[in-house]
Formats: C-alpha cells, sequence, structure tokens
C-alpha cells in the first residue's frame, strides 16, 4: 500500500481518471472511489449505483453520489456487465468514506474487453497522476 | 467564458438551462429569474415525497428534479438566481467541493456587501447575514464534464407558498416550517425595507463574478438552445425521472445550516406517535407531539413538549426529562413507554 501525502493507495490496484479504482479478479473488476476522492468530497450522505445486468460503457457515469449538497458521479473504468453490487454500501454510503478500498466497494463488472485496462494507471504511473491531482486541488485555499 | 445576462425565463427554463449549457461543455456564467413559479427537488429526493404535488396542481406550479443536490424548494421571480458551469479541467474548479462552495460565493457576499448587507459564507452552502440568517443557498454538481454551482440572490421570498409546496406529514407541521424559515431566513426586501433595482443587482454581481472569473463575453440565448431546453423539459418533468425511487427518506427540512425541522413517526403499541421538531445545533427549538395513542391526564401532552423544549437531544437527558414528567403528573400512557416517544423524535441510541 502506498500513501501519497494523506491519501491511501494500494499499489495492486488500477486507477481510472475520474478517482475510480479497478481491481481485478479473473475477468471480473471490483470497483470503488479512491481515498483522494472520497476525502475532498466530505461525509457522502447518498448513492446511487447501476443495476445487476446494466450493461456499461468504460469511462460512462454510471451512478451519483451526494456529499455537502454536491452531486458527484461514478465512472466505470471497463466496459461489461454489472454482475453484483454492494448493498451495504447502499444503506450506508458513509462506507465509501471509511474504507474505500475495503467495505466501501461499489459494484462488479464482468469485463467484455479486458484490453481495456490498458487504459487505465497502475503502479509508478498511478502514483505520479496522484501526485499531479493533489497540486491541483489543494485542501485548502492559497 | 461566456455571460447569459437574462432577464425571466419560463419557469423551468430558468432552471433547465445551466443543465444544457453543462451538457454542451459550455463554461458560462448565467443571470436568470423564472417568470412564473416553480419547485424543484434535489437529485436524491423523490418529488411524491418532498413536494405536495396537489397543491402545486391547483396552483398551478410546475415540479421538476435537479441534477444537483440538495432539498426542495420554491422558485419564483423575486429570486436572481447565479448560475456557475465551469469544466472540470478548469484549474479554478476544485475536488475539495467546500472549496468551491467558499471561492464561488466571494461574488455574492461582495454582492450584498455593495447594498448595505453584510454576509458570511457557512458551511456547506449558506450565506448568511451577520445576524446569522439565511439569505441565499447554494447546490452544484457534476453534470457532463462540467460542475455546476447554483443559487439565488433574494430579494424577497414568498415564505406562505413555500411552506405550502413542502409535503408534510401532518398539515399542522405546515406552520412550524412556515415560522421556522420566517426567523432563520431574510431578503433583502427584509434586510433593506425595500428591493434595491433588479438591473442594479445584476450589473454589481456580474462585476463581483468578473473579478473572480476575469472579463465575461455577454452571449444571447439562441433560437437552438431554446429548442433543446424544451427537449430537456421533456426528460425532466417526465414521471420516470421525477418519480425515480431515491434511497433518500423525507425526515424534514433543512431551513439553515443548523437549524432543521425534523419529523418522524414511530408506531407504538399503544399508538401512533408523531412528532415534528425545530432543531438548532442538537438543541429543541420547539417541538409539537400529536399521534392516535392515549395520554392521562388528557391534557398534558403540552406539559410533556414544554419539559422536551429547550434541551439537548441527548437520549439519556431526554429519556430522565420523560420519566420526570410522568413521575411528577402522574401520566399514564397505556402502551407507550419513553422509548417510544424518542423513537418517533429519531434520537439515536
Amino acid at each position: 500500500m502506498s500513501k501519497i501525502e494523506d491519501y491511501d493507495m494500494p499499489d495492486e490496484l488500477y486507477y481510472h481518471k475520474e478517482h475510480m479504482w479497478a481491481k481485478v479478479e479473473g475477468d471480473k473488476v471490483r470497483v470503488g472511489l479512491n481515498d483522494f476522492s472520497q476525502k475532498l468530497a466530505g461525509e457522502i450522505s447518498y448513492i446511487e449505483i447501476p443495476e445487476e445486468g446494466d450493461e456499461v460503457k468504460q469511462d460512462d457515469a454510471v451512478g451519483s453520489y451526494e456529499t455537502g449538497k454536491w452531486l458527484g458521479k461514478l465512472y466505470t473504468p471497463v466496459s461489461g456487465e454489472i454482475v453484483s453490487t454492494n448493498e451495504d454500501v447502499e444503506d450506508d454510503p458513509t462506507l465509501m468514506n471509511k474504507d474505500p478500498y475495503g467495505e466501501g466497494w461499489l459494484f462488479e463488472v464482468k469485463m467484455s474487453d479486458p484490453t481495456e485496462l490498458d487504459n487505465l494507471m497502475k503502479g509508478e504511473k498511478a502514483i505520479e497522476w496522484l501526485k499531479g491531482e493533489i497540486a491541483k486541488h489543494p485542501k485548502e485555499e492559497k | 467564458m461566456y455571460l447569459f445576462n437574462l432577464d425571466k425565463l419560463p419557469g423551468q427554463q430558468s432552471m433547465l438551462f445551466f443543465h444544457l449549457l453543462a451538457r454542451m461543455g459550455i463554461e458560462a456564467l448565467v443571470i436568470v429569474s423564472p417568470k412564473t413559479p416553480l419547485a424543484s427537488v434535489g437529485y436524491f429526493q423523490n418529488a411524491k415525497e418532498e413536494v405536495d404535488l396537489q397543491f402545486c396542481k391547483k396552483a398551478n406550479i410546475p415540479v421538476m428534479r435537479r441534477e444537483l443536490g440538495g432539498g426542495a424548494t420554491y422558485l419564483d421571480e423575486n429570486q436572481i438566481f447565479h448560475q456557475v458551469i465551469i469544466k472540470r479541467d478548469n484549474p479554478i474548479f476544485s475536488r475539495k467541493i467546500s472549496e468551491n462552495y467558499k471561492r464561488f460565493s466571494l461574488p455574492i457576499i461582495e454582492t450584498y456587501r455593495e447594498f448595505g448587507i453584510e454576509t458570511n459564507f457557512r458551511s456547506v452552502n449558506d450565506i448568511l447575514t451577520k445576524e446569522g440568517r439565511k439569505i441565499d443557498g447554494e447546490g452544484s454538481g457534476d453534470i457532463g464534464d462540467c460542475f455546476v454551482w447554483v443559487g439565488g440572490i433574494l430579494l424577497d421570498f414568498n415564505y406562505k407558498a413555500m411552506s405550502k409546496v413542502l409535503k408534510v406529514p401532518e398539515e399542522k407541521f405546515r406552520d412550524k416550517i412556515y415560522k421556522s424559515m420566517k426567523e432563520n431566513l431574510t431578503t433583502m426586501k427584509e434586510e433593506l425595507g425595500e428591493v434595491p433595482p433588479r438591473e442594479e443587482i445584476k450589473s454589481v454581481l456580474i462585476e463581483k463574478f468578473e473579478k473572480l472569473f476575469g472579463k465575461l463575453e455577454p452571449v444571447e440565448l439562441t433560437p437552438r438552445m431554446i429548442k433543446l431546453m424544451e427537449n430537456l423539459e421533456k426528460e425532466f418533468t417526465s414521471p420516470v425521472f421525477l418519480f425515480k425511487k431515491t434511497p433518500k427518506m423525507l425526515t424534514g427540512v433543512k431551513i439553515r445550516e443548523g437549524v432543521e425541522v425534523i419529523y418522524g413517526m414511530h408506531k407504538a403499541k399503544g399508538g401512533l406517535i408523531r412528532a415534528a421538531q425545530e432543531v438548532e445545533k442538537e438543541r429543541i427549538n420547539e417541538i409539537d407531539l400529536s399521534g392516535d395513542f392515549t395520554l392521562y391526564p388528557k391534557d398534558c401532552l403540552e406539559g410533556l413538549e414544554s419539559n422536551l423544549k429547550g434541551k439537548i437531544r441527548k437520549r439519556s437527558l431526554l429519556d430522565s426529562k420523560i420519566e420526570e414528567f410522568y413521575d411528577k403528573e402522574k401520566v399514564q400512557s397505556p402502551g407507550v413507554a419513553s422509548e417510544d416517544f424518542l423513537k418517533a423524535m429519531k434520537v439515536e441510541k
């Protein structure tokens, strides 16, 4: 697990530019929101995630969440079919804040095209990208 | 960045326009008022649960769901909306959402100041006067590739209409909302005794936003945009979108940051208990209990309410206050215990 400033970033995950993480397990990908994004967004009050059976396309907005009167979007890092969703996080969206890479996962996609993983970031590339994001979005107004 | 300095648009279009610009990826500041009243619910709200649809239909107030956060609200020509649409890759946008609210509230605070009203930003999304009354509420969201931030300068406010638009579990709660809004909200008219000329306010607002965004390029609404907005209107007012099942439950109405009216209901063995409370920073300002349970002596409910007023919503404290009152007044309530009142009042364990 890497820690970039205050933000956790597990090394084994892929990262999407809209701050989603993707954990590959065979042909399935488990998806969630990364630590950086949940920390900056604040406590999440409501969430809407896709339903099982939905067909989704890489980079599409497939769900929403609300925090501090802001409606944010959730994106899918890969294309495929939604094969499972996390009911616990629907009941308690703060799981996304408390445990973004564990209990706060959102949905699982059965990949239709595993080569799409090449469009995501991992390892050093992901770390460099996050450092850039941290610099772009400072914690407090300078 | 463009400037759409519009006058008044038909009710829903005044809210639909920023949705359209964001979907088109056009960065702009929009200044607009609704020509006719409308009610708007937040994305995570179901219009059926939040709005008195019967009243709205009778009063000819259209209801629309917006693609932004926040709660149900009543909008009319006495509000000047300021709508900011920027791309999420614009350096002025921050993923720290509270930072955007703080930053974009500055031109609003400066505008009020120009007219002699001192205000401050209060996290999460309110602008309050020095006396702590809300004079501008804001909401935001990501739409397409853009971040949208909207709010409204309150020239005047129709408290009566707002309290009628909101759905309440029981009619008498409506009065509580009305009174709470009267106490906690204010307007330019209330602060200054009169409303300054609309054009003057708009011009100051634009000038203050230009300090933040740089010179804005004034543009007109095109016939194509109007056509596209009409298409969007069908989508946003369709029953499928408006009554979409959402996880948000009707629990109360936020009046301003720190003050809310909370509703609760609990079916005890001895009958249904309803509770409406005005709560300020966890303290009960007002409480109204009702239902179909039986209480002896019959007229002691008011006494119980008085005993709970002014108390912090702490379970152990409220529990002891209820027990104390029962002992002192020799109250009997078959099938209803202190625990049942606490459940109706949504006091968590």
